[in-house]
C-alpha cells in the first residue's frame, strides 16, 4: 500500500506540500475546519476528513489532528508552518501514536523553542550572541537585574516574554523608568498569552539586516546550509518581502555565518529543515537570534537559487533516508526574491480584508516565475485565518534582472475584489534603495512614499460595474 | 497672419485682431450642447473632434461655463476641470473659453465673494477666455469676476445682454457699454449677449455700428442663436458693421436652437468680401465629418418639438432653455399647454416683471412663474423663493420699472411695502468659511479634498459629493462613447464594448446573461471583463417596496398632514437645505428646509408652533411628492 502522510494544514502551504506528497507517489491526506470547506487544498489533496467547525481551534488541536491521522491510515504527518508546527507537545503526540512528525524531534522543538534554553545550548557552542539576561528571577530581584543590565549595556533594550515568538510578546524600551514600569506588565501580558510569566531582556542592536540561513539535516549527523536569505523587509516584526542570497557583499562573512548556523543546528541536535536566524549589524557583527523549527514561508526563496526541493528532502529525512547530497553538491546560482501578496489594505495599516471576494484572479507566468497560491476566481477570503493569498517568487541571473521580473509580474497580477499589497509592492520595485540592495529592518519606517499610491487596476472593474448596473436596470440614469 | 494661440496677453490678442484682415470665429460647442442637446454632448465626443477643430484655428472654443458645469457633474459624470486638462492635452493652441453668470457664477443664484474669487482663480488655470454677463445688466454683480479674470492675466469679455422692446434702445445699451469700460478699462472683448437670438438683421447691426462709432477701438464679439432660424443674417449685419467675432458652430451637430453652422456663415459672408482671418475651412469641414456618426446617439437629448421657433420673438426664451423647457413640459404632462404659456403667459409675466433679459437665473424665474401661473389657476399664486427674492431686489435693481404694486401684494400679502423696506435691496452675501466648507466636505467624503473639488462642491454641494462618490465607485466614465454610456434600455447579450481607460491600458467587455437567482431574490448580471467572467449581483426590487416608496397622497392631504406637524414634500424635488435640527424649538411660518425642483428654490415652512422631532429627510435626497420630511410635535 502506497504510504500515506497527513497535512496539518491549511491554504498555500497545505498545496505546497500535497504536492511534494504526490510526486513522491505517497498518498496526501488533508485535514480542514468548515470554513475551509470549499478550500483549494481539500480538492488537491487525495482525501481529507473535516476536524470540527473551527475556526483555528480545530487545527490546533492535537488530539483532533493525530485522530484524523489515525482514521486515514497516515504514516506521517506534515505541520507546515504555524498551528502545531512549533508546539513540542504535538510533536511529542505523534511520537507517542507512532507517527512520523516531519520535523526535527519533540525535545529539539522544545529546547529552542524556549529562548532562554536556546542561548544556554548556543552559549556553550560559542555562537556570537546578542548581550541578553537569562529568565529574570520573580519579583523585585528580577528588576534589580534588568536594571543593572540596562547600566550596563545601554538602551534601547528589547523586553521578551519566554515563550513569546513570532514577533508577539516583544516590547522596546528606551529608559531605565519605562522599564522598571514595563516588566510587570510584561509578566502578566506573557502570561494571558502564553500562559507563562518569565521574560528576559536583550540589547537592541539598531536597524540590523535580518540574514537566516536555511539548514538542512539528516538523522546520521549530517547537517547542510543552503545559503542565506535576506528577510529585512519587514513590518513590526512580520516578514514581507525576503531575497536569497542575502546581498552583503562581503562574501567571506556570508561563508562564516552558514557555517556558524551549521554549528548552532548541530549544537542542538537538531534534524529536518530549519532556519537558524541572524541579525547583522552596521559593522557586519553578526549575532544569533533564534532557530525556527519548521519550514518557512520563505524557503521557496532557497529552493529556487540551489534547485533543491526543501520539503520533499524534509519527507525523505523524516522516513531516515540519508541526505543524498553533500555541501559541495549544493551551488548557489543567481537571486530569488519572494513577495507575500496579502488580502491587506497598506494604506490602512495592512487593515486584513476578510469577508471580500476574489472577482477576477489573473496571475503571472512566463521564464522564472514561481506561484505559490491558493486562491482562485470566486474565492471568499475568510475573516477566521490569515490574509495570505499567493506567494509571488522569481528567479534570475543577476540582481537586477530579478527585480525587474518582479516588476513585471506585479504588473501583470490582477486580482481585484479584496485591496492587496501589490500596489504598495510595485511602489517597493521601483525604489532605489531596494534596486541597489539597500535595506534592513527600518526600512518600511524609513520609506513612506512606498504608500503613496492609486489604485488603477481596478478602474476597468468599476466601468464594468457600471455597464453592469445599467444592463440589470434596463434604464440608465445617466441617459435621462 | 499672426494666429492667436492660448496664453497670450490681452494687449496681443487685441492687437493681432485689430490688425488682421477678417474676422474671428468663436466654435461655440457648449452652447449648441446646452441649446440642443440638453447639454449632454459628452468629453467623449469633445476629444474625438479636438485634433480638428485645433487645426481649424479658431479664436477659441467655448467648452465650459453656462449649465455644463453642473451637467458635467450630475448627468454626464465627468469632472469639469480633468474635462478642460484632458482637452488641453489634444488642443494645445485654442485658447478656451467659458461662460460665467457674473455673481451667479455657473449657478442659479448669488454666490460669497470669496466663493466666486476662489472659483474663478481655479477655473481661470484652464479657462483663457471669460465671458461674462448678469441677466439685469448690473456692472456691479459682475465685478468680483472681472477682477479675478484681470488678475489671472485671463482674456475678459464683459456682456451686455440684449433684448428687444421700446426700453432697449441704443442710448441705453451704450450707457450699459460705457459703465463696464469704467470698470475694467477697454482692454476687453466686449460681448453683445443675444442669447434668444432677438430682433432683426438690421436691429443688431445698428447696435453694433452706434458701439462702434461710439467706441472705435473697441473690439466686438457678437453671440447670437438661431431660434428663430435667421442668425447668420445677424451675424451677417453684425460683420458688416465692424464686429470682429462672431460665434457659430459645428454643422454635424447644429440644430434648431443654438449657434448656426460656422461654414454657412463663412459662405454668406465670402460675397460681401468678409473672409475669416484665421480658420481653415477643410479642418471644419473634417470636424463635421468626424462629429456626423456620433449623432444618432444624442438623438434622445434633442428637442420634443422639431423645428425653428420664430415665435422666439414673443416669448423670448433663450436658446439655452428652449430644449429644457420642452423636456418639462412633456415630463410634466403640460405639453398641450405650451402655445398658451409661451404666447400668451411668458409675454405678458416678461413686461409685468421688469423686460428685463430672459436669461439665467432670469429666465427660469420668468418660465416658473408663467408655468405656476397657467397650472396653478391663479396668477402669482404660488410664488418661487427666488421670485420672491427678484421683487425684493436682491439680484439687483430692475433696471427699467419696478413690477406693479399688485404683483407684490400677491406674492408678499398685504403687508408687501413693510417686508420690502425691511428686506428689500440687492443681497450682500456674507463670505463663508471656507475652511468650514472644507472640513464639512473631508468629513463627507471621509478624504481631504483637493482645491478643485472643494471648488465644485462650493457651486453644488450635493451634487458634487454624488460625483465624488461616483466616481469613486465607478471610475472615470468618460471614456466611454455615447453609443454605450448613453444607451437606453441595456445591452445586447453577446455585445462587446472595447474601450481605453482613463490610464491608457486598452479593455473588452462583453455582456452575458442575465440571471435571476430566486433562493436569494437577486439578479446576476455577467460580464466577460478581459477574458475573465465577472458576477454582479443586484437586488430584485419587490412590487411591495417599490410601492411604498411612492405613496398616494393629495396635495389637499399634504397640506393637512402639515396642520399636525407631520411635514411630507409638497411637490416631487431635491433636499437641498435643511435648517433645523432635532429639538430645535419651531414657530408657525418658521422655515424647516428648503426643497429644489426644476432649479428653483422653495422653502418649505413649518404650519404650527412646535419642537423638532425625527427628521427623515437627508440632504441632496430626491423625494416625491407626499414623502416624509420631518415631525414637529405641537407645543
Amino acid at each position: 500500500m502506497k504510504k500515506k502522510i497527513l497535512i496539518a494544514n491549511r491554504g498555500e502551504i497545505a498545496l505546497r506540500i500535497i504536492r511534494a506528497v504526490q510526486e513522491l507517489g505517497y498518498t496526501a491526506a488533508a485535514i480542514y475546519e468548515k470554513p475551509d470547506n470549499e478550500a483549494l487544498h481539500i480538492r488537491a489533496a487525495d482525501e481529507a476528513v473535516c476536524i470540527g467547525d473551527g475556526p483555528r481551534i480545530d487545527y490546533l488541536n492535537i488530539d483532533k489532528v493525530i485522530a484524523a491521522a489515525r482514521k486515514v491510515g497516515a504514516c506521517a504527518i506534515h505541520p507546515g508552518y504555524g498551528f502545531l508546527a512549533e508546539n513540542p507537545a504535538f510533536a511529542k503526540a505523534c511520537e507517542d501514536a507512532g507517527l512520523i512528525f516531519i520535523g526535527p524531534a519533540s525535545e529539539v522543538i522544545e529546547n529552542l523553542g524556549n529562548k532562554v534554553i536556546a542561548r544556554e545550548i548556543m552559549a556553550k557552542a560559542n555562537i556570537p550572541m546578542v548581550p541578553g539576561t537569562s529568565n529574570l528571577t520573580a519579583g523585585e530581584a528580577g528588576t534589580a537585574e534588568a536594571v543593572e543590565f540596562g547600566r550596563k549595556y545601554g538602551y534601547p533594550i528589547m523586553l521578551k516574554a519566554t515563550s513569546g515568538g513570532g514577533g508577539r510578546g516583544i516590547r522596546r524600551i528606551e529608559t531605565e523608568a519605562e522599564l522598571v514600569e514595563s516588566i510587570p506588565l510584561a509578566r502578566s501580558e506573557a502570561s494571558a498569552a502564553f500562559n507563562d510569566d518569565r521574560v528576559y531582556l536583550e540589547k537592541v542592536v539598531l536597524t540590523p539586516k535580518h540574514v537566516e540561513v536555511q539548514i538542512i539535516a539528516d538523522k546520521f549527523g549530517t547537517v547542510l546550509h543552503l545559503g542565506t536569505r535576506d528577510c529585512s523587509i519587514q513590518r513590526r516584526n512580520q516578514k514581507l518581502v525576503e531575497i536569497a542570497p542575502s546581498l552583503i557583499k562581503d562574501q567571506k562573512l556570508l561563508d562564516t555565518i552558514c557555517r556558524t548556523a551549521v554549528v548552532a543546528a548541530k549544537a542542538a541536535d537538531y534534524t529536518n529543515a530549519g532556519t537558524v536566524e541572524f541579525l547583522v549589524d552596521h559593522e557586519m557583527n553578526f549575532y544569533f537570534m533564534e532557530i525556527n523549527t519548521r519550514v518557512q514561508v520563505e524557503h521557496t526563496v532557497s529552493e529556487m537559487i540551489t534547485g533543491i526541493d526543501i520539503v520533499r528532502t524534509q519527507i525523505k529525512l523524516a522516513m531516515g533516508k540519508k541526505l543524498s547530497f553533500s555541501q559541495d553538491d549544493v551551488q548557489l546560482r543567481g537571486h530569488a526574491i519572494e513577495m507575500r501578496i496579502n488580502a491587506e489594505d497598506p494604506q490602512n495599516n495592512f487593515m486584513p480584508e476578510g469577508g471580500k471576494t476574489v472577482s477576477v484572479y489573473r496571475s503571472p507566468g512566463g521564464y522564472g516565475v514561481r506561484l505559490d497560491g491558493f486562491v482562485y476566481q470566486g474565492y471568499k477570503i475568510p475573516e477566521v485565518y490569515d490574509s495570505l493569498l499567493v506567494k509571488l517568487t522569481v528567479h534570475g541571473y543577476s540582481w537586477n534582472e530579478t527585480v525587474d521580473r518582479m516588476r513585471r509580474c506585479l504588473n501583470n497580477f490582477v486580482i481585484a475584489g479584496p485591496k492587496t499589497t501589490i500596489p504598495f509592492y510595485q511602489n517597493l520595485v521601483n525604489d532605489q534603495d531596494f534596486q541597489n540592495g539597500q535595506f534592513n529592518t527600518s526600512y518600511l519606517d524609513t520609506h513612506a512614499h512606498l504608500f503613496e499610491y492609486t489604485d488603477q487596476r481596478t478602474e476597468v472593474n468599476k466601468i464594468a460595474r457600471l455597464i453592469a448596473e445599467i444592463h440589470f436596470r434596463q434604464e440608465n440614469p445617466y441617459a435621462i | 497672419m499672426k494666429h492667436i494661440i492660448q496664453g497670450m496677453s490681452i494687449k496681443e490678442v487685441l492687437s493681432t485682431i485689430r490688425g488682421a484682415d477678417g474676422y474671428f470665429i468663436t466654435n461655440t460647442a457648449r452652447d449648441l450642447s446646452q441649446s440642443d442637446f440638453k447639454n449632454r454632448i459628452l468629453l467623449h465626443t469633445d476629444l474625438l473632434a479636438a485634433p480638428a477643430r485645433e487645426k481649424a484655428r479658431y479664436l477659441s472654443l467655448e467648452i465650459t461655463g453656462g449649465a455644463s458645469i453642473h451637467v458635467d457633474i450630475l448627468r454626464k459624470q465627468v469632472d469639469p476641470f480633468l474635462k478642460l486638462k484632458l482637452l488641453r492635452e489634444k488642443m494645445p493652441d485654442t485658447m478656451f473659453q467659458t461662460l460665467c453668470r457674473g455673481v451667479n457664477l455657473f449657478g442659479y443664484r448669488p454666490y460669497p465673494q470669496n466663493v466666486i474669487r476662489q472659483t474663478v482663480r481655479e477655473f481661470a488655470k484652464y479657462v483663457d477666455v471669460w465671458r461674462v454677463f448678469d441677466f439685469l445688466n448690473h456692472i456691479p454683480n459682475m465685478e468680483a469676476v472681472f477682477e479675478e479674470v484681470q488678475a489671472a492675466g485671463k482674456i475678459l469679455e464683459p456682456s451686455i445682454c440684449f433684448s428687444t422692446g421700446p426700453e432697449h434702445t441704443n442710448d441705453y445699451y451704450l450707457s450699459k457699454v460705457a459703465e463696464i469700460i469704467e470698470v475694467t478699462g477697454e482692454d476687453i472683448l466686449l460681448c453683445i449677449k443675444n442669447h434668444g437670438g432677438l430682433g432683426t438683421p438690421k436691429r443688431i447691426g445698428s447696435l453694433v455700428k452706434a458701439i462702434k462709432d461710439k467706441f472705435p477701438d473697441l473690439v466686438i464679439h457678437y453671440h447670437g442663436h438661431n431660434t428663430d432660424g435667421n442668425d447668420v443674417g445677424r451675424i451677417t449685419a453684425a460683420v458688416l458693421n465692424g464686429a470682429e467675432i462672431v460665434d457659430a458652430a459645428d454643422h454635424a451637430f447644429t440644430g434648431y436652437y443654438g449657434p448656426p453652422p460656422i461654414l454657412t456663415v463663412i459662405d454668406t459672408l465670402k460675397d460681401y468680401d468678409k473672409n475669416p482671418a484665421t480658420v481653415n475651412v477643410e479642418a471644419v469641414i473634417e470636424t463635421s465629418e468626424v462629429l456626423r456618426n456620433e449623432r444618432e446617439h444624442y438623438d434622445y437629448f434633442e428637442s420634443q418639438f422639431k423645428g425653428f421657433s420664430p415665435t422666439v420673438q414673443i416669448h423670448k426664451l433663450p436658446g439655452g432653455a428652449m430644449g429644457s423647457s420642452f423636456e418639462q413640459a412633456v415630463k410634466g404632462g403640460f405639453l398641450d399647454q405650451m402655445p398658451r404659456i409661451l404666447h400668451e403667459e411668458l409675454p405678458k409675466v416678461q413686461i409685468e416683471l421688469g423686460n428685463w433679459w430672459s436669461v439665467t437665473p432670469g429666465s427660469q424665474i420668468i418660465w416658473t412663474t408663467a408655468v405656476s401661473n397657467v397650472l396653478g389657476g391663479e396668477r402669482y399664486g404660488n410664488p418661487s423663493g427666488d421670485l420672491k427674492n427678484l421683487l425684493l431686489g436682491k439680484y439687483g435693481p430692475f433696471p427699467f420699472y419696478q413690477p406693479a404694486d399688485w404683483i407684490y401684494e400677491k406674492v408678499f400679502g398685504p403687508d408687501w411695502q413693510d417686508i420690502l423696506a425691511k428686506e428689500g435691496g440687492r443681497e450682500e452675501i456674507e463670505d463663508i468659511d471656507l475652511d468650514q466648507e472644507r472640513a464639512a466636505l473631508t468629513k463627507r467624503l471621509g478624504t481631504e479634498p483637493t482645491e478643485q473639488q472643494l471648488v465644485l462642491y462650493l457651486q453644488h454641494p450635493n451634487d458634487a459629493v454624488e460625483f465624488f462618490k461616483f466616481e469613486e465607485e465607478f471610475g472615470h466614465v468618460h471614456v466611454l462613447p455615447p453609443s454605450i454610456f448613453l444607451r437606453r434600455g441595456g445591452y445586447q447579450v453577446g455585445e462587446t464594448i472595447h474601450f481605453k481607460d482613463h490610464y491608457g491600458k486598452e479593455h473588452i467587455i462583453e455582456i452575458g446573461p442575465k440571471q435571476l437567482d430566486k433562493n436569494e431574490g437577486k439578479w446576476n448580471i455577467y460580464l466577460n471583463v478581459d477574458h475573465q467572467q465577472r458576477i454582479y449581483s443586484f437586488q430584485e426590487e419587490s412590487a411591495a417596496a417599490a410601492a411604498a416608496k411612492a405613496p398616494e397622497i393629495s396635495g389637499k392631504e399634504i397640506a393637512e398632514l402639515a396642520q399636525t406637524g407631520d411635514m411630507r414634500a409638497p411637490f416631487s424635488a431635491n433636499v437641498c437645505d435643511i435648517k433645523v435640527e432635532e429639538g430645535q424649538q419651531v414657530k408657525a411660518g418658521d422655515t424647516l428646509l428648503i426643497m429644489e425642483a426644476m432649479k428653483m428654490q422653495t422653502p418649505v415652512n413649518s404650519e404650527v408652533d412646535g419642537t423638532v422631532g425625527e427628521i427623515y429627510a437627508e440632504l441632496g435626497q430626491s423625494l416625491k411628492a407626499g414623502d416624509k420630511l420631518l415631525q414637529i410635535e405641537i407645543a
